[in-house]
């Protein structure tokens, strides 16, 4: 893994690298140049040299000739011998294109000290006229060494000529060339540390941003960040610490809409648990006394009267049980048809009750006291408001795999809005309801009951009446069940 | 944008990059070679050519024909020389070339004092055997080994019978050369006079003259008044023929006359061609200067030695103006 400290140190080493790499062949550059330099001006520094030692040569002839001691002797001899020296020098500087004058150079200093010895010997001869002779011979010589020498160093010019221009022309080349390697080495640097900031602070942004993300509550964006180093491994922490946010926050939620739904379960029970406990003031009594007065009504010859008691009786003890227990189809079906009876006495030919029952399916299962409330509805807004009565159609039939349950009535109706607004029990429907428990109530009791919705449907036109529809499952879910 | 930055900075990355190469390159290269060292052990012969007037038509050929054979023979063959017929400096090329000890010496002859001793005394003392081109001296003042170039006489005898042909064999010829002819001017002089001694009825004028351009045509003025009649010109001195003839044309019609000439000199070239020359003797230079080297070469070499002492004569033509036509 790339490491933000790799990242700089080799950037760092790099730089360091190139420009020890620069230093070391700029220092070899100039230390061969100035080899160059040391040899060329070695050159000139010798021809010159034998030059003036021939000149020199001559004055100390010269001296001799006046004063023949043995030191002035002494001085030509060395000066000789110095020459001879020289000569070897002056053959290593010989190239091609010097060889001829070079070899002139070589030859004259032979013969300038020939003439030399000859000036001397003649002079010891004491034959003064012919030393003087040899001596003129001996400057001209001299003079002749000065002229090839200037020949010999024009032709090292001439020469060296592309050299000393390649020098020159070398030396701005290099300072050219310096110049566009500073700025060749700037742009890099430039580029590169801008890519390796950009590869530290861009995770950063990137990082910036998520969290703000995070901490305005979006908890689904997943975090990336285009990195290799360190910023990679702290984004994937982030990312895993964002999702297990999440899971938190989700399971959070669920449990309390679980909590919820406990909640509205309890009290929905207590709601009916309170009512039927209203009406359970002193339930054996009423038992008692309606049966009392069934039996009265029925020793007096008022059988009606008695039958009613019994059915009043029944419904009463129906209702008195406790809600939330599963009955048979066939029991509400029996406690409807006692509650319309108690119903049909109260209001004789004005209600019209029709059922159409398909006995095989009377064993399913579905909450107590579901279909009584409904009907008590219908009784309640198309039968009692108007005086020519109102018609009740009941029917239960197969539809696989429901049990369908239809109750229709012809009263006024009402709107789709109403019916909506009634089926999600945000409209409280007026009191009178002989159990105490209203369509809501059975919408809810039937959602805890089965775990499903849409189980029951209204079906209303204005002035032609109402019809809902009850769709009761043949068989519990499992979870139900269990 | 981002694209369009990173786009940018490549493209100049690599501008400066090849910028930085091509400088780079610039100061790594020089195409300069050190020049061949000296070996000491394969020493080739040292031979001087050396000429009085460097530059002019026929000694660049002399020097040319000499180049070219040092070349083949792997001889070093060096040309010194100065313009303008500067004697004081010929000398002194002459006396360096003596003092540095070359091995043999090609030279124009001058037919001077000061030439003479050098040959006669420096360069036999050195052992430097020296050769004469073009010009001669004779041996026994110079103590040349031998000579290589034309034979005067005979050239001296071509131009005099060229005149003959084409003037006829009688009339007045002037014969112009310097007040102390040289030994070459002499043998031409004394061809010329060999044809003209079988025709009497010619007469023949001596003209001597400085080689000065103002004398020379103070001198022709002279000729001319002194005999208006005169109809053949010889320039045996090829340096005095210009201002001779730029005189005769002032005073005559230069197609009449019979004006004659030798190639050894810068001037006679344009003068010929310009058809103001009736004839002229052409040399071989390149002829000179080959032969000169290679019997300096044989001699160093002990193959043809004794040389001949007479000289060895390259070939002479006489060109016309028809001929060149």
């Amino acid at each position: 893994m790339n490491t933000i400290q790799k990242k700089i140190f080799s950037l760092t080493s790099v730089i360091v690298l190139i420009m020890m790499g620069i230093w070391i062949a700029l220092s070899m550059y100039i230390s061969q140049t100035h080899d160059q330099y040391n040899a060329i001006l070695q050159r000139y520094l010798v021809l010159n040299e034998v030059n003036e030692e021939s000149q020199d040569l001559i004055m100390d002839l010269n001296n001799y000739l006046y004063d023949p001691t043995a030191s002035n002797l002494r001085a030509i001899d060395e000066r000789e011998l110095k020459i001879q020296n020289m000569e070897n020098e002056i053959w290593d500087l010989g190239h091609s294109e010097n060889e001829f004058e070079l070899l002139n150079y070589i030859h004259l200093m032979d013969s300038l000290m020939e003439t030399v010895e000859r000036t001397i010997s003649l002079s010891n001869q004491e034959e003064s006229e012919a030393a003087i002779h040899e001596f003129n011979d001996a400057t001209r010589i001299a003079t002749y060494i000065s002229d090839t020498k200037t020949a010999l160093v024009e032709t090292e010019l001439e020469t060296y000529d592309v050299v000393y221009r390649g020098i020159i022309a070398r030396s701005t080349a290099l300072n050219r060339f310096g110049i566009w390697l500073i700025l060749l080495l700037t742009a890099t640097l430039v580029i590169f540390s801008y890519l390796l900031s950009r590869s530290i602070t861009r995770p950063i942004i990137q990082l910036t941003e998520a969290a703000n993300t995070l901490s305005q509550g979006d908890f689904n964006k997943v975090v990336t960040v285009h990195s290799n180093d360190e910023f990679n491994f702290l984004a994937r922490t982030f990312n895993r610490m964002r999702l297990n946010i999440n899971n938190l926050i989700q399971e959070i939620q669920e449990q309390a809409e679980l909590e919820k739904e406990l909640k509205d379960n309890k009290i929905l029970l207590q709601e009916s648990q309170f009512r039927s406990l209203q009406s359970q003031i002193n339930p054996h009594f009423l038992f008692n006394t309606l049966n009392t007065i069934s039996k009265k009504a029925y020793l007096e010859g008022s059988e009606q009267t008695s039958d009613m008691l019994v059915n009043v009786a029944d419904l009463l003890r129906y209702n008195l049980k406790s809600l939330d227990r599963s009955v048979t189809l066939l029991e509400e079906v029996t406690i409807l048809e006692r509650y319309i009876a108690i119903q049909k006495a109260r209001y004789t030919e004005r209600l019209i009750f029709l059922e159409d029952i398909d006995s095989t399916l009377l064993h399913v299962q579905l909450p107590a006291l579901t279909l009584q409330p409904i009907i008590e509805n219908a009784i309640i807004y198309s039968v009692e408001p108007r005086e020519e009565g109102g018609k009740i159609l009941f029917s239960v039939k197969d539809a696989e795999p429901y049990v369908r349950i239809d109750i229709e009535d012809d009263g006024p109706g009402m709107s789709e809005e109403k019916a909506d607004k009634l089926l999600k029990g945000l409209l409280v429907p007026k009191e009178g309801h002989s159990t105490g428990i209203g369509f809501i109530n059975v919408v809810k009791r039937m959602q805890l009951f089965y775990e499903t919705d849409n189980l029951i449907h209204i079906e209303s036109t204005l002035g032609k009446g109402t019809k809902i529809t009850l769709y009761i499952p043949k068989q519990r879910s499992l979870k139900a069940n269990a | 944008m981002n694209k369009s930055l990173s786009i940018l900075a490549v493209l100049i990355l690599s501008v400066l990059s090849y910028l930085t190469y091509i400088s780079a390159e610039s100061v790594i290269n020089s195409d300069w070679k050190e020049p061949l060292p000296l070996m000491s052990e394969n020493q080739q012969y040292r031979l001087v050519l050396i000429t009085q007037d460097v530059d002019t038509p026929f000694w660049n050929s002399v020097a040319k024909g000499a180049s070219e054979l040092a070349e083949q023979e792997g001889v070093m063959l060096e040309n010194l020389g100065n313009y303008g017929k500067n004697e004081e400096a010929f000398l002194s090329n002459l006396e360096l070339a003596i003092h540095s000890k070359v091995d043999g010496i090609i030279v124009q002859g001058l037919d001077k004092e000061k030439f003479k001793e050098l040959t006669k005394i420096k360069a036999a003392f050195y052992g430097i055997p020296v050769i004469t081109i073009a010009e001669d001296v004779p041996i026994e003042e110079s103590l040349r080994r031998t000579y290589v170039g034309s034979n005067h006489f005979k050239a001296g005898k071509l131009i005099a019978e060229q005149l003959i042909l084409d003037m006829g064999d009688s009339g007045e010829v002037a014969i112009m050369y310097d007040q102390e002819p040289q030994h070459y001017q002499s043998l031409r002089l004394n061809g010329i006079q060999a044809v003209f001694r079988k025709h009497p009825n010619i007469s023949v004028i001596d003209v001597r003259t400085d080689t000065s351009k103002e004398k020379v045509m103070a001198t022709t003025q002279n000729l001319l008044n002194n005999h208006p009649e005169i109809e053949g010109f010889v320039a045996i001195n090829s340096e005095v023929t210009s201002g001779m003839i730029q005189e005769i044309s002032r005073r005559k019609q230069i197609d009449p006359l019979f004006i004659y000439s030798f190639d050894d000199h810068a001037d006679i070239e344009g003068l010929f061609q310009q058809g103001k020359l009736d004839a002229i003797v052409a040399q071989d230079p390149e002829m000179m200067g080959r032969l000169g080297v290679e019997l300096l070469i044989e001699w160093l070499e002990g193959k043809s030695a004794p040389l001949d002492f007479d000289g060895y004569f390259t070939p002479i033509t006489i060109v016309k103006v028809k001929d060149e036509l």
